[in-house]
């Protein structure tokens, strides 16, 4: 294994905040992937467009951060208070705001539709401002002016994968000396307009008879995927400077590959090639052979195209290694968070790499023989995580890979 | 040629190959969307805009354009990536769709609207078009979408892997009014700016340069208390001016966070390369 990246100058994760599904901070989420716990549930009826029960995973109770920024918490909208309880969780726990100058602070947050979402809930409240012609301040710039951060402040789309883009575009502003600490990471938000238009282009799982065995990526009989919210964040630094300072590292983000299938706005591109590409390129950034990664977490969403074509890229990309590489979908137990999936999904891998344990794929009762893989079927697997590798792919063919290595 | 430069300032620039400036008025862009690609442009398929949202629409024609004014039309952009920043994408269909499942619930919203009217879609159709297998990204969607649109591509054109990036940004001159169906009650132009750029190699000699100052050298301000007016606008038509030959005196676009990002004619260039070359004489002199 020969790292390619000056370790001085490699990317460092000091800060990390998450609500999901399955837990609002990192040891809950740990506990919950770890014991195959699902967060998918009922939801209201009049929150979906489906026939008869309507699922989803949700986020229960969204945590109340403290801080400047967080006094009028409780009364911003739902979206808000998704995004800012994560990043705020985030900023805190790396505590960068005492050594590092706003302005040397930036932040990319990965939301894929924003201000539909917002439009939406907007109108459901009664309101009109779809309809009016005003240009409101975009998240990024409301988070970065709560949170103090006087550094650049982009948000990137790329659907389903937008978080991770997210992470990359952060470490890239490090590594070319734009800022000395990131504020990276994504969410998403569970709404009406959003379930309905994934469940009317037939991506969602219809099981409303069994929602807990909704979510099964791999499966044989997987139907779709079910919906998610909630997200997470990443303080990203300079390994040099955490280590100047003495910082708590999770895990460093060794390596991201990005690449588009090219292939057609709404339907998955069921050639592998250009996720390999993806794959590949994050093996070879992070300066990895495929038979050093210990974890893959899947992208995996539990769509029968999707799947299969991932399968099969993971073959392309890790050869005869992927035989015996631990692969799992948490999606399975978190439900897709959207936006925020890349992001969570990299909390998944440095739960693994803490615990000594890959999660499971619940719900993978038989495997589909076109996604045959070493699969970690409904309960973890204790197996040694220092180097993980996570999927994410989004419409449009937006292709993503980060490759975790474990703090030393 | 242009170039565009990305602090710090030793970087070298990146070379603008081509770009485009469409505006096209609400009710002429169904038209567009039947027929969007224009002489010595590449051909799409069939209907490829049938479900995209306005913006997509006028971006991709001005993709399209920028490839037809190419002086020599690049056979292939496979290994380029593409960043749009379109500033509300999506406003009219979220409003018809909002109207629609007022009244018949669910069943009453798109398949497409997510995919197709979504922050990344503009990237996502000018990818799919071109067959780039780049990375494609949407970026911003608000009122500082050149600022996030120019700092996240001048961050990631050496970095992505890929020989360029296109960047394509797009707006409503002003934004349309709709009525409570999301039918707009006004006729306003939809303006798209498309710019492909790359890295800057020893053979390039450009001829307009763009440059970005560090954020963290400039002095963070209050972002309305920047001049009002559109930004793109000021962009497209600096691109234009030189593009044309003409000499600017200066165009500063201030990012929120203090990075500034310029644009210099060839001229300007000189002249301010030329205090430097005389430095540099007298160092060899001494």
């Amino acid at each position: 294994m020969v790292p390619t990246r000056a370790s001085e100058r490699a990317a460092v994760i000091t800060g990390l905040g998450v609500v999901s599904p399955l837990g609002n901070s990192f040891a809950d989420v740990a506990e919950s992937l770890l014991a195959g716990r699902s967060g998918v549930r009922e939801i209201a009826a009049a929150a979906g467009a489906r026939e008869g029960r309507q699922f989803a995973a949700p986020v229960t109770a969204i945590p109340r951060p403290t801080g400047p920024g967080c006094d009028d918490f409780a009364g911003l909208g739902r979206l808000e208070q998704l995004c800012l309880a994560p990043a705020a969780l985030a900023f805190a726990d790396a505590a960068v705001a005492n050594v590092v100058r706003p302005q040397r602070i930036g932040i990319v947050l990965g939301i894929g539709a924003e201000q539909l979402k917002a439009w939406e809930l907007d109108f459901l409240a009664g309101g009109k401002r779809v309809f009016e012609p005003h240009r409101s301040e975009t998240l990024v710039h409301t988070l970065a002016r709560r949170l103090g951060i006087a550094g650049p402040a982009v948000a990137v789309a790329a659907a389903c994968a937008s978080s991770g883009y997210a992470m990359a575009l952060g470490r890239t502003w490090l590594e070319a000396g734009q800022v000395d600490a990131c504020l990276v990471g994504g969410c998403d938000i569970l709404s009406p307009t959003a379930i309905a238009a994934f469940y009317n282009l037939r991506a969602l799982s219809r099981r409303s008879d069994d929602p807990h065995k909704a979510s099964r990526p791999f499966d044989r009989d997987r139907d779709g995927f079910v919906m998610a919210e909630g997200g997470a964040f990443f303080i990203l630094e300079r390994r040099s400077e955490a280590a100047r300072r003495g910082a708590k590292v999770y895990g460093e983000l060794a390596g991201v590959g990005v690449s588009s299938d090219a292939h057609h706005m709404v339907t998955p591109c069921s050639d592998p090639t250009e996720a390999a590409r993806a794959i590949s390129l994050a093996l070879a950034d992070a300066g990895v052979a495929p038979a050093d990664v210990d974890y893959v977490n899947a992208h995996a969403a539990g769509t029968p195209v999707g799947d299969a074509a991932e399968a099969g890229a993971i073959r392309l990309a890790f050869g005869t290694a992927a035989d015996t590489i631990p692969v799992s979908s948490t999606k399975s137990m978190s439900g897709h968070l959207v936006s925020g999936a890349a992001a969570f999904e990299a909390v998944a891998c440095l739960a693994a790499m803490q615990r000594g344990a890959v999660p499971p794929t619940v719900n993978l009762d038989a495997v589909d023989p076109a996604c045959a893989l070493d699969h970690v079927p409904h309960v973890a697997r204790p197996h040694r995580v220092t180097i993980a590798a996570s999927n994410s792919f989004g419409f449009g063919g937006a292709n993503l890979c980060l490759v975790l290595r474990k703090a030393a | 040629m242009h170039t565009l430069q990305f602090q710090p300032a030793a970087a070298p620039a990146c070379v603008v190959e081509s770009h485009a400036i469409v505006e096209v008025p609400l009710t002429e862009v169904r038209a567009l969307r039947d027929a969007p690609s224009p002489a010595g442009a590449p051909a799409l398929p069939p209907r490829f805009l049938r479900h995209c949202d306005e913006h997509t629409v006028v971006g991709v024609r001005a993709v399209l354009e920028a490839i037809a004014a190419m002086p020599e039309p690049t056979a292939s952009f496979a290994r380029y990536g593409v960043i749009g920043a379109p500033l509300q994408a999506g406003r009219i269909a979220a409003a018809q769709t909002l109207s629609q499942v007022a009244k018949s619930g669910g069943i009453a919203v798109s398949p497409h609207i997510v995919p197709q009217c979504s922050l990344h879609a503009l990237a996502s159709a000018v990818s799919v078009a071109l067959g780039m297998h780049g990375p494609n990204i949407g970026t911003s969607g608000g009122p500082e979408a050149l600022s996030e649109g120019l700092f996240a591509a001048l961050s990631l054109v050496r970095s992505a892997g890929c020989d360029g990036l296109w960047l394509v940004f797009t707006e409503w001159d002003e934004e349309p009014i709709l009525d409570d169906a999301g039918a707009a009650t006004n006729d306003p132009l939809c303006r798209a700016v498309a710019v492909a750029i790359r890295p800057h190699t020893a053979t390039d000699t450009g001829a307009v340069t763009l440059s970005l100052t560090s954020a963290d050298t400039a002095v963070h301000r209050d972002a309305a208390a920047r001049p009002s007016g559109s930004a793109l606008a000021a962009f497209a038509w600096a691109l234009g001016t030189c593009a044309a030959g003409g000499a600017i005196a200066s165009w500063v676009h201030e990012c929120p966070w203090g990075a500034e990002i310029r644009i210099a004619s060839a001229a300007q260039a000189a002249r301010s390369a030329r205090p430097q070359a005389a430095e540099h004489m007298r160092r060899e002199a001494a």
